[in-house]
């Protein structure tokens, strides 16, 4: 028998497991297994070293999955976060460019108000020091119910660890 | 499977932190079992067990449901490995060969033949040790292909390399196993 063969032979062994191999082909091979025991044998062995690849298990690390499951749901939380904090911060700049651009005439109208009403200056004044801090005061507390949401946060954290 | 892969990509969009718990639950084995064959180490391939995942929920809204999930997951957790090596100054996975003579180099680890350890326990202990020594980008191929029984092509996305490297990779890597397992035979 011709070492072409045998070659044949040998590349369609692996191309078979590999990619498959026409009909034709497998009839061919099959003959030629019957008839070499070289080739046969390498075929044997490559399917004994495919069967025992496949017979390998892998161990998992206890607690595996709960573990990830954890760390995914928290960073989940997170992104559920961050949405929420562009908003507050989109909004803060607006108001802040709209108090700016509106001040003046805030400030005619509370001295005009004051006047008619008669109240003494130093009041209206505060009225628009009040209407310019009213944006930062809703952040502030924004920020103060976020920072109790977070400790209680890190208290069902430090419970589940 | 278009409409699990189309749901499973609605429910990734979503992040359905009940689909996320389901997936992590249903591939925890194969993932686990990919990384630590890529990496050669088990609290490094559990790192990035863990970091894939994280990735699959920030990225979840890239799977459009037309490939298999699997592969996509393969392909998440391959990068953030290549990445880890990029910042250990080495390449990628594809550059871990010889410019000279082309043969692959073996995965560089710090620790004492991790793999062995780890499947030490196994009983297939001469299966295990052959494996060890293949290269690790044969490993990743043998298993994407025998254990995994992904596609040449599906195997070429994860791999993000031409179908003419799979098979090269492929051929040569199961040559190299029918050599190992000959020797540990005789």
């Amino acid at each position: 028998m011709s070492n072409e063969l045998h070659t044949r032979a040998e590349q369609l062994i692996a191309q078979e497991r590999v990619e498959g191999i026409s009909t034709a082909d497998q009839r061919w091979l099959r003959q030629h297994l019957s008839e070499c025991a070289d080739c046969a044998a390498l075929a044997g062995a490559t399917e004994q070293a495919i069967r025992m690849l496949r017979g390998l298990s892998v161990p998992l690390p206890p607690g595996l999955a709960s573990r990830t499951q954890f760390r995914v749901r928290l960073r989940a939380q997170q992104l559920r976060g961050e949405p929420r904090w562009r908003m507050v911060y989109a909004a803060c700049g607006i108001s802040w460019a709209f108090g700016a651009a509106t001040a003046p005439y805030v400030w005619r109208g509370l001295e005009w108000a004051g006047h008619r009403l008669g109240v003494p200056s130093i009041i209206w004044e505060l009225g628009f020091g009040l209407w310019w801090a009213l944006p930062a005061a809703v952040v502030a507390v924004i920020l103060l119910m976020e920072n109790v949401g977070r400790s209680s946060e890190s208290a069902w954290k430090r419970q589940a660890n | 499977m278009a409409d699990d892969t189309k749901s499973l990509a609605l429910g990734l969009k979503r992040r359905d932190p009940e689909l996320l718990d389901a997936l992590i639950e249903q591939y925890q084995y194969r993932l686990f079992r990919y990384l630590l064959y890529i990496t050669g180490n088990r609290e490094r391939a559990e790192d990035f067990f863990q970091e894939t995942w994280v990735r699959v929920l920030e990225r979840g809204h890239q799977y459009d449901g037309r490939s298999k999930f699997e592969a996509w997951l393969f392909s998440i957790a391959r990068h953030l490995v290549i990445d880890w090596q990029r910042q250990k100054k080495m390449q990628s996975l594809d550059a871990l060969t010889h410019p000279e003579d082309g043969t692959p180099r073996e995965f560089p680890d710090d620790d004492p033949s991790p793999l062995h350890l780890f499947l030490a326990h196994e009983s297939e202990a001469s299966v295990q040790a052959s494996v060890e020594k293949l290269p690790a980008i044969y490993r990743e191929v043998l298993l994407l292909r025998f254990q995994e029984e992904l596609g040449l092509v599906e195997i070429a996305g994860v791999l993000n390399a031409p179908l003419s490297t799979v098979k090269s990779r492929l051929y040569r890597g199961l040559e190299d196993l029918r050599g190992l397992l000959a020797g540990e035979a005789a």
